[in-house]
Protein backbone atom coordinates (compact mmCIF):
# COMPACT_ATOMS: atom_id res chain seq x y z
CA UNK A 1 0.00 0.00 0.00
CA UNK A 2 1.84 2.82 -1.20
CA UNK A 3 0.74 6.50 0.37
CA UNK A 4 2.63 8.78 -1.97
CA UNK A 5 3.26 8.72 -5.71
CA UNK A 6 7.01 9.67 -6.93
CA UNK A 7 8.47 10.06 -10.20
CA UNK A 8 12.58 10.09 -11.24
CA UNK A 9 12.83 11.29 -14.75
CA UNK A 10 16.12 9.90 -16.15
CA UNK A 11 17.89 11.55 -18.62
CA UNK A 12 21.36 10.36 -18.06
CA UNK A 13 22.75 7.74 -19.98
CA UNK A 14 25.82 5.90 -20.59
CA UNK A 15 28.06 9.07 -21.84
CA UNK A 16 27.99 9.90 -17.75
CA UNK A 17 28.62 6.67 -15.91
CA UNK A 18 28.58 8.63 -12.49
CA UNK A 19 24.98 10.11 -13.10
CA UNK A 20 23.87 6.46 -13.30
CA UNK A 21 23.73 4.66 -10.28
CA UNK A 22 22.25 7.07 -7.69
CA UNK A 23 18.57 7.47 -9.39
CA UNK A 24 18.32 3.75 -9.50
CA UNK A 25 19.23 3.84 -5.88
CA UNK A 26 16.73 6.63 -4.57
CA UNK A 27 14.11 4.82 -6.69
CA UNK A 28 15.01 1.63 -4.77
CA UNK A 29 15.03 3.86 -1.41
CA UNK A 30 11.73 5.29 -1.81
CA UNK A 31 10.17 1.53 -3.20
CA UNK A 32 11.65 0.81 0.50
CA UNK A 33 9.45 3.80 1.90
CA UNK A 34 6.42 2.21 0.78
CA UNK A 35 6.07 5.30 -1.90
CA UNK A 36 4.53 4.17 -5.34
CA UNK A 37 8.02 4.55 -7.35
CA UNK A 38 8.18 5.33 -11.19
CA UNK A 39 10.80 5.72 -13.16
CA UNK A 40 10.64 7.60 -16.46
CA UNK A 41 13.18 7.46 -19.02
CA UNK A 42 13.63 9.67 -21.78
CA UNK A 43 17.09 11.30 -23.99
CA UNK A 44 19.82 9.79 -22.98
CA UNK A 45 18.32 7.60 -19.89
CA UNK A 46 16.51 5.09 -22.43
CA UNK A 47 19.85 3.56 -23.60
CA UNK A 48 20.17 2.05 -20.09
CA UNK A 49 16.89 0.23 -21.04
CA UNK A 50 18.80 -1.54 -24.05
CA UNK A 51 19.53 -5.26 -23.87
CA UNK A 52 22.97 -5.60 -22.43
CA UNK A 53 23.93 -2.03 -22.08
CA UNK A 54 23.80 -1.15 -18.56
CA UNK A 55 25.81 -4.10 -17.86
CA UNK A 56 28.58 -2.46 -20.14
CA UNK A 57 28.48 1.05 -17.85
CA UNK A 58 30.20 1.20 -14.65
CA UNK A 59 29.45 4.66 -12.66
CA UNK A 60 32.76 4.03 -10.06
CA UNK A 61 35.92 1.72 -11.71
CA UNK A 62 35.55 -1.60 -9.96
CA UNK A 63 32.33 -1.18 -8.66
CA UNK A 64 28.86 -2.26 -9.54
CA UNK A 65 28.18 -2.12 -12.89
CA UNK A 66 24.56 0.32 -13.72
CA UNK A 67 22.18 -3.05 -14.16
CA UNK A 68 23.10 -3.91 -10.68
CA UNK A 69 21.82 -0.47 -9.80
CA UNK A 70 19.03 -1.07 -12.61
CA UNK A 71 18.23 -4.57 -11.23
CA UNK A 72 17.96 -3.57 -7.63
CA UNK A 73 15.29 -1.11 -8.47
CA UNK A 74 12.62 -3.27 -10.48
CA UNK A 75 12.81 -6.16 -8.35
CA UNK A 76 11.68 -3.76 -5.10
CA UNK A 77 8.32 -2.59 -7.59
CA UNK A 78 9.99 0.49 -8.93
CA UNK A 79 7.96 0.80 -12.54
CA UNK A 80 10.60 1.55 -15.63
CA UNK A 81 8.18 3.56 -18.38
CA UNK A 82 10.21 4.60 -21.56
CA UNK A 83 9.23 7.13 -23.64
CA UNK A 84 8.71 6.54 -27.02
CA UNK A 85 10.23 9.27 -28.60
CA UNK A 86 13.40 8.78 -27.28
CA UNK A 87 13.33 5.43 -28.56
CA UNK A 88 14.03 6.99 -31.68
CA UNK A 89 15.82 9.57 -31.59
CA UNK A 90 18.12 6.26 -30.62
CA UNK A 91 17.02 3.88 -33.30
CA UNK A 92 15.95 1.78 -30.70
CA UNK A 93 13.02 -0.48 -31.33
CA UNK A 94 10.73 -1.88 -28.46
CA UNK A 95 12.19 -4.87 -28.92
CA UNK A 96 15.81 -4.07 -28.34
CA UNK A 97 14.55 -3.20 -24.85
CA UNK A 98 14.71 -4.95 -21.60
CA UNK A 99 11.65 -6.47 -19.94
CA UNK A 100 9.94 -4.96 -17.85
CA UNK A 101 9.43 -1.16 -19.64
CA UNK A 102 6.42 -0.26 -20.99
CA UNK A 103 6.54 2.21 -23.62
CA UNK A 104 5.01 5.66 -22.98
CA UNK A 105 4.11 8.58 -24.79
CA UNK A 106 5.17 12.33 -23.70
CA UNK A 107 1.68 13.31 -22.40
CA UNK A 108 1.77 10.26 -19.88
CA UNK A 109 4.89 12.00 -18.59
CA UNK A 110 2.96 15.44 -17.92
CA UNK A 111 -0.39 13.32 -16.80
CA UNK A 112 2.21 11.41 -14.19
CA UNK A 113 3.65 14.55 -13.13
CA UNK A 114 1.19 15.47 -11.73
CA UNK A 115 0.00 12.83 -10.30
CA UNK A 116 2.86 12.78 -8.26
CA UNK A 117 3.80 13.83 -4.51
CA UNK A 118 7.67 14.95 -5.31
CA UNK A 119 9.35 14.51 -9.45
CA UNK A 120 13.42 14.06 -8.69
CA UNK A 121 15.01 14.84 -12.65
CA UNK A 122 18.62 13.62 -12.97
CA UNK B 1 20.60 -17.09 23.31
CA UNK B 2 20.37 -19.24 20.25
CA UNK B 3 23.26 -19.26 17.96
CA UNK B 4 21.53 -20.93 14.96
CA UNK B 5 24.27 -21.02 11.55
CA UNK B 6 26.70 -18.09 13.71
CA UNK B 7 23.33 -15.83 13.70
CA UNK B 8 22.55 -14.90 17.18
CA UNK B 9 18.77 -15.33 17.94
CA UNK B 10 17.48 -15.14 21.73
CA UNK B 11 14.52 -16.89 22.34
CA UNK B 12 12.76 -14.58 24.30
CA UNK B 13 11.73 -12.22 20.94
CA UNK B 14 9.21 -12.38 19.01
CA UNK B 15 10.32 -12.79 15.40
CA UNK B 16 8.10 -11.81 11.93
CA UNK B 17 10.82 -14.33 10.32
CA UNK B 18 10.54 -13.60 6.24
CA UNK B 19 11.32 -10.10 7.29
CA UNK B 20 14.22 -10.52 9.58
CA UNK B 21 12.86 -8.30 12.65
CA UNK B 22 12.16 -8.56 15.98
CA UNK B 23 9.57 -6.94 18.76
CA UNK B 24 9.91 -7.87 22.18
CA UNK B 25 7.04 -6.16 24.79
CA UNK B 26 8.61 -3.99 26.97
CA UNK B 27 5.81 -3.29 29.20
CA UNK B 28 3.00 -0.95 29.17
CA UNK B 29 1.86 -1.25 26.00
CA UNK B 30 4.93 -0.68 24.34
CA UNK B 31 6.92 -3.19 21.56
CA UNK B 32 10.42 -2.63 20.98
CA UNK B 33 11.30 -3.18 17.41
CA UNK B 34 14.48 -4.04 15.30
CA UNK B 35 16.53 -5.81 13.07
CA UNK B 36 17.85 -9.20 13.78
CA UNK B 37 21.42 -10.46 13.31
CA UNK B 38 20.34 -11.97 9.62
CA UNK B 39 19.54 -8.93 8.47
CA UNK B 40 22.10 -7.23 9.45
CA UNK B 41 24.30 -9.79 7.75
CA UNK B 42 22.11 -9.77 4.71
CA UNK B 43 22.57 -6.01 4.29
CA UNK B 44 26.30 -6.45 3.93
CA UNK B 45 27.52 -5.29 7.31
CA UNK B 46 28.57 -1.65 7.31
CA UNK B 47 25.33 0.47 7.17
CA UNK B 48 25.02 4.11 5.69
CA UNK B 49 21.60 4.68 7.29
CA UNK B 50 19.21 3.38 9.35
CA UNK B 51 16.12 6.37 8.71
CA UNK B 52 12.85 6.04 10.46
CA UNK B 53 10.12 7.77 8.29
CA UNK B 54 9.27 10.62 10.34
CA UNK B 55 6.13 10.60 8.83
CA UNK B 56 5.18 7.47 10.52
CA UNK B 57 5.86 8.73 13.69
CA UNK B 58 2.11 8.68 15.96
CA UNK B 59 0.63 7.08 12.78
CA UNK B 60 -0.43 3.43 12.09
CA UNK B 61 1.88 0.86 10.45
CA UNK B 62 0.63 -2.74 9.57
CA UNK B 63 2.48 -5.51 10.32
CA UNK B 64 4.90 -5.97 7.01
CA UNK B 65 4.65 -2.32 5.94
CA UNK B 66 8.00 -0.36 5.65
CA UNK B 67 8.26 1.67 9.26
CA UNK B 68 11.96 2.59 8.47
CA UNK B 69 14.88 1.63 5.71
CA UNK B 70 18.62 0.51 5.75
CA UNK B 71 20.85 1.69 3.41
CA UNK B 72 24.68 0.13 3.11
CA UNK B 73 26.83 0.42 0.05
CA UNK B 74 25.29 -2.75 -0.60
CA UNK B 75 21.76 -2.99 -0.45
CA UNK B 76 18.65 -0.49 0.70
CA UNK B 77 15.74 -1.90 2.01
CA UNK B 78 13.18 -1.54 4.21
CA UNK B 79 12.59 -2.52 8.11
CA UNK B 80 9.12 -4.14 7.69
CA UNK B 81 7.03 -3.86 11.05
CA UNK B 82 6.58 -7.07 13.03
CA UNK B 83 3.09 -6.02 14.55
CA UNK B 84 0.66 -3.99 13.26
CA UNK B 85 0.35 -0.63 15.43
CA UNK B 86 1.42 2.85 15.89
CA UNK B 87 4.79 4.19 15.42
CA UNK B 88 6.02 5.66 18.54
CA UNK B 89 9.38 6.64 18.59
CA UNK B 90 12.54 6.24 16.64
CA UNK B 91 15.86 5.25 18.73
CA UNK B 92 18.11 8.51 18.35
CA UNK B 93 21.21 6.96 18.76
CA UNK B 94 20.98 4.93 14.84
CA UNK B 95 21.74 8.57 13.69
CA UNK B 96 24.94 8.94 14.95
CA UNK B 97 26.01 5.51 14.54
CA UNK B 98 23.02 3.44 12.72
CA UNK B 99 26.05 0.13 12.61
CA UNK B 100 24.94 -0.49 16.50
CA UNK B 101 22.08 -2.20 14.65
CA UNK B 102 24.89 -4.42 13.79
CA UNK B 103 27.27 -4.49 16.51
CA UNK B 104 24.56 -4.79 19.12
CA UNK B 105 20.69 -5.66 17.20
CA UNK B 106 18.89 -6.49 20.02
CA UNK B 107 20.12 -4.18 22.95
CA UNK B 108 21.42 -0.38 22.02
CA UNK B 109 20.28 -1.39 18.32
CA UNK B 110 17.24 -1.28 18.31
CA UNK B 111 15.32 0.58 15.57
CA UNK B 112 11.89 1.97 16.90
CA UNK B 113 9.31 1.75 19.38
CA UNK B 114 5.50 1.01 19.04
CA UNK B 115 2.12 0.61 20.50
CA UNK B 116 0.79 -2.26 18.89
CA UNK B 117 -2.81 -2.38 17.86
CA UNK B 118 -3.60 -5.89 18.75
CA UNK B 119 -0.31 -7.70 20.80
CA UNK B 120 -2.84 -10.47 21.98
CA UNK B 121 -4.38 -11.21 18.59
CA UNK B 122 -1.02 -11.02 16.50
CA UNK B 123 1.70 -12.56 18.68
CA UNK B 124 0.61 -15.59 17.52
CA UNK B 125 1.39 -14.57 13.73
CA UNK B 126 4.95 -14.25 15.15
CA UNK B 127 7.94 -16.97 15.85
CA UNK B 128 9.28 -17.35 19.53
CA UNK B 129 10.73 -19.60 21.84
CA UNK B 130 12.67 -22.47 21.03
CA UNK B 131 9.73 -23.61 18.17
CA UNK B 132 10.49 -20.21 17.21
CA UNK B 133 13.88 -20.36 16.89
CA UNK B 134 13.60 -23.84 15.29
CA UNK B 135 11.53 -22.50 12.51
CA UNK B 136 14.23 -19.32 11.65
CA UNK B 137 16.69 -22.09 11.60
CA UNK B 138 14.99 -23.83 8.79
CA UNK B 139 14.63 -20.82 7.25
CA UNK B 140 18.00 -20.07 7.30
CA UNK B 141 18.90 -23.42 6.08
CA UNK B 142 16.54 -23.57 2.98
CA UNK B 143 17.70 -20.29 1.98
CA UNK B 144 21.25 -21.11 2.46
CA UNK B 145 21.62 -18.13 4.79
CA UNK B 146 24.93 -18.05 7.93
CA UNK B 147 25.96 -15.50 10.00
CA UNK B 148 29.08 -16.93 10.12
Amino acid sequence: MADDKVMILMTSGPDTPRRCATPFFFASLAAAMDYDVTMFFTIDGTLLLKKGLAETVYPKAGGKPVSAFLEEAMESGVKFLACTASTELHDLQPSDLIDGVKMVGGASMWQLAEDCKTVLTF
Amino acid sequence: MASVRGCNLPDDLYYLIEKHVWAKPMGGGVVRVGITAVAAKLSGGKLAAITVKAKNIGQEVKQGKSLATVESSKFVGPVPAPVTGVLLRANDKLANDPNIAVSDPYGEGWVAEMQPSDWEGEKGSLATGPAGIAAYQAKLEADNVSCA
